[in-house]
């Protein structure tokens, strides 16, 4: 008779157990290295609070494409990824990724999410993509220096010409001083912070749903003038002609540099670990003011043929949730929610605000060949503007770019 | 008990056959480790490598097949041929520059003298750094701001200010030329003393002898007798020159403006930043065709006319 209990306590405890191992969906999850400030937190408030639980990896920058690739290829991807939003369309194109148009269309705040996120994320008219982190560009100044050079340093430049007088005077301070600093031969970091000076100025990289490329036009010849006009009076370092992108932040963190256009996630990057250095934050400007931004970040993708929508579905909600957004504001990464962003950054650095403003109007060119055109270290758009900042032949650098970059849209297609 | 000859088709094999052939088996086992290694590491892996070639290979997406097109489209490829041209120069100009300070180094490290083994060692150091670990540090002497070279060069009054030295394609490619011949000339050097020291005492005894001057002995004697250690010694530099990548990739980023990108950096390039695997694949049998007839060209010319 004990016996006979004991093996019906025991049956009922495995029961109960299994039951609840069934109801607990283990999910994998790969998030990039740039993400270690926010990423885990996250997860492990949404674990902490949900049956679904995800196993995050963090896997290094540079890695993930060729990992993520390799692995959907050899059917070892992780369920989840929290991909560089400009590689979304490439994956949507080769068939790596779940159609979430439905799950999106189910979120009642769809529309709030980040247009540029949302964007990138739609291939052929399907969503196959959602925000997950942001970052924008925008511009910093030393408030130092403007005020050592006679400038009010309360105030950020409006326009180009306010950007090269303040540069000039900070300049003048002399030493290892400098006016202005920008990683001259970084493709990503200009596409970060020289695509603005464009798209504030009425201009656009890729038209006609990413097919054609407007790299040979007035906006980008004034704009390359700009730059070189900075150059030739020797505002900028002599180092930035060879910055492969290694100094993009590093720059301006010297406390040397007068003006920088750079990402938000320097404003929590400097406050806590350069907490000497005194900065401003504006929007990057056009030539005779407005403004842009660039968005960046990463966007949130499930590999294709898994069945977890519901725990898609269930993160989601989770990450757009006031309690998400102010998680990934606190480890550095920009609100993707715009009606809550302002309440998730509240605690925060006011100079976030300027951050968030210019996530909202942030623009991402969208390609399957993003990578190629203008990442890439041989690529034509980091060729051109190497070439175009230092070089003697502006005009032809220009020209040459737009019929490369053009020849390899034409060949993806 | 006497044992028969085996019989194939009607006919005995004689014995010795038997024997021949049980050896021969037994060397194909002995062989046969090595063997499965070299298909399985090498074969098979050049056979895939050809087979993508043929085809439209994305890293993202199904691959499709199209025979012969990455060839007749790298026919094509500008910037190939111009990383090819570069790659052949700086093969050229880095064989010769390490070649012309190994030597010296191999003579002197050759004689028995006070601390003999203290200058060898010194000069082999840099060659147990690997080659990223070298480029980084390089990289890092030669940046502008917080290096070594430039701020050096202004403080002791050589130049005005602080000169780019990687802005320019000159004062960049030899620049990564003296930074190789640092990291390699100690392992070329060590090939080119295994061969002085094989040269017989008595040899350069009977020169002396006979009246040889230094420069004779060393031209006549010494020179000659080392064709065999210089060919390995050359192969091996032009090769590894051939395939340089890491230098130009760490230390310039292939610029400027794409100036130093070699041809593995453009097979790179294309195949994990483009992530065009068929036609990195079709780049690389073209530089495997290119490197062999190189490496036959070189065996052919160091023959020894009396046979190696």
């Amino acid at each position: 008779m004990k016996l006979l209990k004991i093996m019906t306590l025991a049956a009922t405890a495995l029961g109960v157990l299994s039951t609840c191992a069934l109801a607990q969906e283990k999910v994998t999850m790969w998030s990039r290295s740039t993400s270690e400030a926010f990423m885990p937190a996250l997860i492990k408030a949404f674990n902490a609070s949900h049956e679904t639980q995800i196993e995050l990896q963090i896997v290094p920058s540079s890695e993930m494409v060729q990992k993520y690739a390799t692995a959907a290829a050899g059917g070892s991807a992780p369920d989840f990824v929290s991909l560089d939003l400009v590689y979304a369309p490439a994956f949507a194109k080769s068939g790596a990724l779940e159609d979430l148009t439905d799950l999106a269309k189910s979120l009642p705040y769809f529309d709030q999410l980040s247009k540029a996120h949302v964007g990138t994320g739609t291939y052929d008219g399907r969503i196959y993509a959602l925000p997950m982190s942001a970052d924008a560009s925008v511009l910093l100044w030393n408030k130092r220096l403007f005020k050592q050079a006679g400038l009010d340093p309360e105030k950020g430049p409006t326009n180009w010409s306010e950007i090269e007088e303040a540069a000039g005077k900070v300049n003048a301070l002399g030493g290892d001083v400098h006016g202005f600093y920008f990683s001259g031969a970084c493709g990503g970091c200009n596409a970060f912070t020289f695509m603005p000076l464009i798209w504030a100025s009425g201009g656009d990289i890729l038209v006609d749903d990413g097919k054609r490329a407007t790299i040979d036009t007035p906006q980008m010849h004034e704009a390359i003038n700009f730059y070189r006009n900075l150059v030739a009076k020797g505002l900028v370092p002599e180092s930035a002609k060879t910055d492969s992108g290694k100094n993009f932040f590093g720059g301006f963190a010297t406390d040397k540099i007068g003006l920088s256009p750079i990402g938000a996630f320097a404003i929590g990057n400097l406050v806590k670990n350069y907490p000497t250095v005194e900065f401003g934050v504006t929007f990057i400007p056009g030539k005779n003011g407005g403004k842009a931004s660039f968005a960046g970040g990463d966007n949130f993708v499930v590999t294709a043929g898994r069945d977890n929508t519901k725990a898609a579905k269930e993160f989601l909600e989770f990450v757009y949730s006031i309690e998400g957004q102010t998680l990934l504001a606190k480890g550095g990464s920009l609100p993707t929610r715009a009606d809550i962003a302002a309440e998730a950054i509240k605690s925060l650095d006011e100079r976030y605000q300027i951050a968030t403003e210019a996530m909202k109007i942030g623009r991402t060119p969208s390609s399957p060949v993003y990578n190629d055109i203008i990442n890439s270290s041989t690529g034509p758009w980091k060729q051109m503007l190497n070439e175009a900042f230092f070089g003697d032949d502006a005009r032809g650098s220009v020209a040459k770019a737009q019929a490369a970059m053009q020849s390899i849209l034409d060949s993806s297609n | 008990m006497t044992s028969q000859p085996q019989i194939h088709n009607g006919v005995p094999i004689p014995r010795r056959n038997q024997r021949q052939r049980r050896k021969q088996l037994a060397g194909l086992l002995f062989v046969s480790p090595a063997l499965i290694l070299v298909l399985t590491f090498f074969v098979i892996p050049l056979g895939m490598a050809f087979w993508m070639s043929l085809h439209n290979w994305p890293l993202l997406g199904k691959p499709r097949f199209i025979w012969f097109n990455n060839y007749t489209r790298l026919a094509q490829d500008g910037q190939f041929w111009a990383s090819m041209r570069f790659t052949v120069y700086y093969t050229l100009v880095v064989t010769v520059a390490i070649f012309a300070v190994a030597f010296p180094l191999a003579l002197f490290a050759e004689k028995s003298r006070k601390l003999t083994k203290i200058y060898r060692t010194a000069f082999f150091l840099p060659v147990v750094v690997g080659f990223g670990s070298a480029s980084l540090l390089w990289a890092w002497l030669l940046d502008v701001d917080s290096g070594l070279f430039s701020p050096a060069a202004q403080s002791l009054g050589f130049t005005a200010k602080r000169v780019n030295l990687l802005a320019d394609f000159d004062t960049t490619f030899w620049s990564i030329i003296i930074m190789v011949v640092w990291k390699t000339a100690g392992f070329n050097m060590i090939i080119l003393l295994t061969g002085l020291q094989g040269i017989s005492t008595e040899v350069q005894e009977a020169a002396r002898m006979d009246g040889a001057s230094a420069w004779q002995r060393f031209r006549r004697v010494t020179l000659p007798l080392m064709r065999r250690t210089i060919a390995l010694a050359l192969i091996l530099s032009v090769s590894g020159s051939m395939l340089a990548f890491d230098q130009f990739y760490i230390i310039a980023d292939g610029g400027p403006q794409n100036s130093t990108v070699t041809a593995v950096y453009w097979i790179f390039s294309q195949s994990f930043v483009s992530f065009h695997l068929g036609y990195g694949s079709a780049l690389s049998m073209v530089l495997l065709v290119i490197l062999v007839f190189i490496s036959v060209l070189q065996l052919r010319l160091l023959r020894n006319p009396e046979g190696m």
